[in-house]
């Protein structure tokens, strides 16, 4: 297999960028979404603390298949599910194994289970929020918790212009093959073929850099024409925007079930 | 007599790294429900003069200020921006950047919004419905066609009730259709709820239909303030600041350059010339086929070639469909048609960026799918749209040397440099070669990009729309440019939504709709063929038109074509 | 007559420029690195992380503190948050690191022609945000496993892992694309791309040796010292003292975020004195 083949294509095979574009666009109503973005956002921070009070694998498991109940039924990225799986089982695997020739025993084995096990909870509660909070919602959230309000402002900016960013990176990309020089040669692994590729990526940021600092500058003078610095300190604007966010039965019930599932397995 | 809206008097302003002033003690007064294109070359002070109406100058770009705008009658420096900006709305030039939303509702209520409106939404949504895109509410930006975005932005503007719109370019920024689409609308706006309209315009045809005055800017000063009919018949005053009237009206100028008027619209050149005489062609060269002498090499070959993306919603998209074709070595092509209609695609399909799903291309008969962009890219070169994504160097020079450089050893760089230097002496770049593409001017920006094209030494050039969003001085110079790559490039393809630059430069023409082929023959037939191009929602020249009407035949394809084959009408008046 | 206005939130404009310019910049630079494959072998991953000269560069032409602030929360925004893999809490000590790094290296640079300060600064921001991030993680397990000590080979195990990986890290994110192009292009960008935002270039102080704001950097170091210690306390200090170990069973363990906030207020105060004084005075220079 040839690591590096795939390199080129993952770039511009557009079922990559699909895939992309389908988890940050795509609208797929589920369960979680009709949610208060707020009570999401806290019941995250319950779920995300909780697994650091135990040590028991029983109750951590508990907490685990709870939490992976509420990610079944999100519309999480499957494809970044494994990966998370992937990655947390991987890295325990590889100090387990070196622990072994270390000369440690099985303790190391079980313990890093209840530490994977909490490692896990916690990405999946963030995944599971997450990714059912459309960024327009979140930073909604974030500006009622009393975030400054460019923060609020850049979470939805950047919504709007990474497909744009995307799509001219891969443009100028193509700049560069166009007038380039693909090695004839492509040596062990293509490694030369992977050079040159990369080579041309980290090129491709100075048009980059150079062509969106030019566009950024009217971007600034259109907020100033929209009136965004004249809102971003006037209170009345925010309670204005804010207003559609309200806290349903729903988002109550949802809540506090999920608490006292949590208090249940504390208490068994 | 009207009320007046702004009045400026006394106005000069010098930007903070420059020497001259970029306006000069500028006296000027634009009525209020009125229509006003402004005019003038490049560096003439067009966008400065509407930034300081919308106090962008100087609440936002200092520099020193001299006199008094007043809008409404308040003057400018009373007022914070955001007061401003709920009278005066801005479009951009570079529209795309001020839509700074997710979807289109969101961006068309942010400005109400931010301004603390109640009834936001509502303002949002009687914007949209104002301009007919109501449909557009939920939508992506990026999803939409650049027309549909300078509708948006356009709709981010009314919703906050403004009595004067200014609009910086829109129709160097459009297609033809959009363009079109786009001042329809604004002459809504303007006669039906009384909004002061400003643009900044270079297209005449567009200024002759749709505006009521007109005002000349030269070098940081207000020639004058005429109404439009005035404004298009002082020819001197304009042709001198390379500025050109309406098609229809050059010719007549040029036929009789002392009338006291001339005619502006096709209609109103029919009846002007009804009188004159045709002459038939001196050479009748124009069967259009060439001569056949020799065998046609092919070049480019398409065969059943087709194109489908998935979108979003696992739908597939259809962007090319069936398209077979020939080209021949020795060709000067253009590929018009509408924004998707799939010019820009099939050109890239030629470079081996994009392959086919099904068909086959070959270029000298090899497969576009078996061979690496790069290795093609001896053969055919692509000049992007936008030629900022092809300044990857930090100067011209470099950037014309780039493909060379990459292709011999150092050694032989000496010897590359002469034949670079050729090049950047024969495009004109001698003084801007060591600049950095993205500061020079946009016609500057196309030359460059043509003269990196040229270096490369292809047999193939592929030109993407090399007249869009420049002006009409600019567009000019591009033109002119054009008739250097005769001597070093074999086949030349522009795709372009340029009706004129078509109708003047190619010898053949391929009309796209919707992905397909709607027709491909030689220049005069396809233009000749008028409900073809209605067909495609394209609009021929003027003069294509007024020869047609006049049953020149064959027509007309240029203003010159035509000048020579009318006899003078110095006793026809309209 | 010439009419003076007063300067109205000239500098704030400014701000939110620089703010927005690095955020989308280093958002899109960090979602093109996930997009290119890596190669996992559990905690080591050979790959590009980031393109982390581009918020570097960017950081040494403007000095400023938004700038820095940027760079985190883009790559939060583009690459986690839209990607659907956002951390939640576990991107706050990012956000931190890599601004107090970014804000420091910018700050470091006197001169923006002078490479060795450049390097110096671009390796500093890296070291800084990995080195940091490393012991962090090594901290969370060590916390997230009971007696973690009493296991035997697994602190070295997890020790020596983690070590390599930011070896490997350096190698690739730190040197091959951080070092290696912030040299190329920090000298490119200066003076060409302040110009099209509207802004002046960096004064160079010709001949200013490199600029190590001491207290600055001492002040990180502090945070992150009062981390460790404070995660040193809850994870060890207490088995010794057998305090109340019913108690801890159950809710020992949360103390891992006291370090965390306690860091990021010493963060955030330490920057703020930065500012302010803008790194005079006790500066040392070398």
């Amino acid at each position: 297999m040839n690591p590096f083949k795939g390199m080129l294509d993952k770039i511009n095979v557009e079922s990559v960028e699909l895939e992309l574009m389908r988890t940050a666009y795509g609208s797929t109503t589920t369960l979680l979404s009709k949610l208060d973005p707020r009570i999401l956002m806290v019941w995250y921070l319950i779920f995300a603390f909780a697994p650091w009070f135990f040590f028991d694998s029983a109750k951590l498991l508990s907490i685990f298949a709870f939490v992976t109940v509420i990610t079944a039924i999100s519309k999480a990225n499957k494809l970044v599910l494994f990966l998370l799986c992937l990655g947390i089982i991987g890295q325990m695997a590889c100090y387990a194994i070196v622990a072994y020739f270390l000369g440690g025993n099985m303790a190391a084995l079980a313990a890093l289970l209840t530490l994977t096990l909490k490692l896990a909870t916690i990405s999946l509660a963030s995944i599971a929020v997450f990714s059912n909070i459309d960024p327009e919602r979140f930073s909604d959230a974030l500006l009622s918790f009393g975030a400054p309000a460019q923060l609020a402002f850049s979470i939805s900016y950047g919504y709007r212009v990474i497909p744009v960013m995307v799509e001219e990176y891969k443009d100028i990309m193509l700049s560069f093959r166009l007038r380039g020089h693909a090695p004839s040669k492509k040596g062990f692994l293509s490694w030369r073929y992977a050079y040159y590729l990369l080579k041309i990526a980290v090129l491709a940021f100075y048009p980059l850099i150079l062509n969106t600092a030019k566009r950024i500058r009217t971007t600034i003078e259109a907020l100033e024409t929209k009136g965004f610095s004249y809102a971003m300190n006037n209170n009345d604007v925010k309670r204005l925007k804010l207003s559609y966010l309200k806290i349903k039965a729903a988002d109550i019930i949802f809540l506090l079930v999920s608490i006292l599932i949590l208090i249940a397995i504390i208490l068994i | 007599m009207s009320e007046s809206i702004i009045r400026i008097e006394g106005l000069s302003f010098v930007y903070p790294a420059n020497e001259r002033p970029s306006l000069d003690n500028i006296d000027l007064e634009i009525n209020k429900g009125d229509f006003v294109s402004i005019i003038g070359g490049n560096g003439s002070g067009k966008t400065t003069l509407c930034k300081c109406i919308n106090g962008i100058i100087p609440h936002f770009i200092a520099g020193d200020f001299y006199g008094e705008v007043k809008v409404c009658g308040v003057d400018t420096l009373d007022m914070p921006v955001s007061t401003l900006a709920q009278r005066v709305s801005y479009i951009y030039q570079d529209f795309e950047s001020q839509l700074v939303r997710p979807t289109v509702l969101d961006d068309v209520t942010f400005g109400p919004l931010n301004f603390g409106m109640k009834d936001y939404h509502q303002k949002g949504m009687e914007a949209l419905r104002m301009l007919d895109i109501e449909g557009l509410k939920d939508r992506f930006i990026w999803e939409l066609s650049g027309g549909q975005k300078h509708l948006t932005a356009l709709a981010g503007a009314l919703s906050v009730k403004p009595d004067i719109i200014i609009i910086d370019e829109p129709a160097a920024q459009l297609d033809p259709y959009n363009a079109v689409a786009i001042y329809r609308r604004l002459k809504i706006l303007n006669e039906s709820f009384g909004i002061t309209v400003i643009t900044i315009e270079h297209n005449t045809e567009l200024i002759a239909e749709y505006c009521n005055s007109v005002i000349l800017m030269d070098a940081g000063r207000a020639v004058w303030i005429k109404p439009v009919r005035d404004a298009l018949n002082a020819v001197n005053d304009l042709v001198k600041r390379n500025i050109y009237p309406p098609q229809v009206s050059q010719a007549a100028w040029r036929i009789s350059p002392n009338m006291p008027s001339y005619p502006l619209t096709v209609g109103e050149a029919e009846k002007y010339f009804a009188a004159a005489r045709i002459q038939c062609p001196v050479e009748s060269n124009d069967c259009g086929l060439g001569d056949d002498a020799h065998m046609p090499h092919p070049a480019i070959e398409f065969k059943d070639v087709s194109l489908w993306f998935r979108s979003l919603t696992e739908t597939t998209k259809n962007v090319l469909k069936d398209i077979s074709l020939s080209i021949n070595e020795g060709e000067n092509v253009a590929i018009v048609g509408n924004n998707g209609a799939g010019k820009s695609t099939l050109l890239k399909m030629i470079t081996g960026v994009i392959k086919p799903k099904g068909g086959h291309i070959t270029v000298y008969g090899t497969e576009t799918a078996e061979i690496m962009p790069e290795e093609l890219s001896s053969t055919v070169a692509y000049i992007y749209q936008n030629p900022e994504e092809m300044f990857i160097e930090d100067s011209i020079r470099k950037d014309i040397s780039y493909f060379l450089k990459t292709r011999h050893k150092a050694h032989e760089y000496e010897v590359l440099d002469y034949f670079i230097n050729d090049i950047i002496k024969s495009f004109g770049l001698e003084d801007l070669q060591h600049k950095d593409g993205r500061m020079l001017s946009g016609g500057q920006q196309r030359r460059a990009s043509l003269a990196i094209g040229v270096a490369m030494q292809p047999k193939i050039l592929l030109l993407d729309e090399p007249t869009g969003s420049l002006d009409i001085e600019s567009r000019r110079e591009m033109v002119n440019s054009l008739e250097l790559l005769k001597d070093r490039v074999k086949t030349v393809i522009i795709a372009t939504h340029d009706m004129s630059l078509a109708a003047e430069w190619a010898d053949r023409v391929i009309v796209m709709k919707d992905g397909r082929i709607i027709a491909d023959g030689d220049t005069r037939s396809i233009f000749d063929d008028i409900t073809l191009l209605d067909q495609c929602h394209l609009k021929p020249p003027q003069i294509v038109e007024l020869s047609k009407r006049l049953n020149m035949r064959p027509i007309a394809l240029s203003i010159d074509e035509f000048t020579s084959r009318i006899s003078s009408i110095d006793e026809v008046m309209i | 007559m010439e009419r003076v206005l007063r300067p109205e939130r000239k500098n704030s404009s400014k701000d939110l420029m620089l703010f927005i310019l690095v955020l989308a910049l280093s958002g899109i630079e960090n979602l093109i690195a996930e997009v290119l494959p890596e190669f996992q072998l559990g905690p080591i991953e050979v790959g590009i992380s980031s393109f982390i000269f581009v918020p570097i560069v960017l950081c040494i032409l403007f000095d400023s503190f938004w700038a820095a602030l940027a760079a985190p929360i883009g790559e939060l925004v583009f690459a986690d948050l839209i990607l659907g893999e956002f951390g939640g809490l576990g991107e706050f000590e990012e956000v931190i690191l890599l601004t107090m790094g970014l804000y420091i290296a910018g700050k470091m640079v006197k001169d923006v022609t002078n490479r060795k300060q450049i390097a110096a600064a671009a390796l500093f921001a890296f070291i800084f945000q990995d080195l940091i991030g490393t012991f962090i993680d090594m901290t969370k397990v060590w916390v997230g496993i009971e007696d973690f000590e009493a296991i035997s080979g697994l602190p070295e195990s997890v020790f020596a892992l983690e070590m390599i990986d930011f070896l490997v890290e350096f190698a690739v994110t730190g040197i091959i694309f951080g070092l290696i192009p912030t040299l190329y292009f920090a000298p490119r960008l200066y003076g060409k791309i302040e110009p099209l935002l509207g802004i002046k270039p960096r004064l160079i102080e010709k001949g200013a040796a490199l600029n190590v704001p001491i207290r600055l950097i001492g002040g990180a170091i502090i945070a992150v010292i009062a981390a460790a210690a404070v995660s040193m306390l809850s994870g060890a200090g207490f088995n010794i003292i057998e305090w109340e170990p019913e108690f801890l069973d159950q809710f020992g363990q949360w103390y891992i975020w006291v370090p965390i906030t306690i860091a990021a207020i010493v963060a955030i105060v330490v920057i703020w004195l930065g500012k302010s004084n803008n790194g005079e005075g006790q500066d040392i220079n070398v």
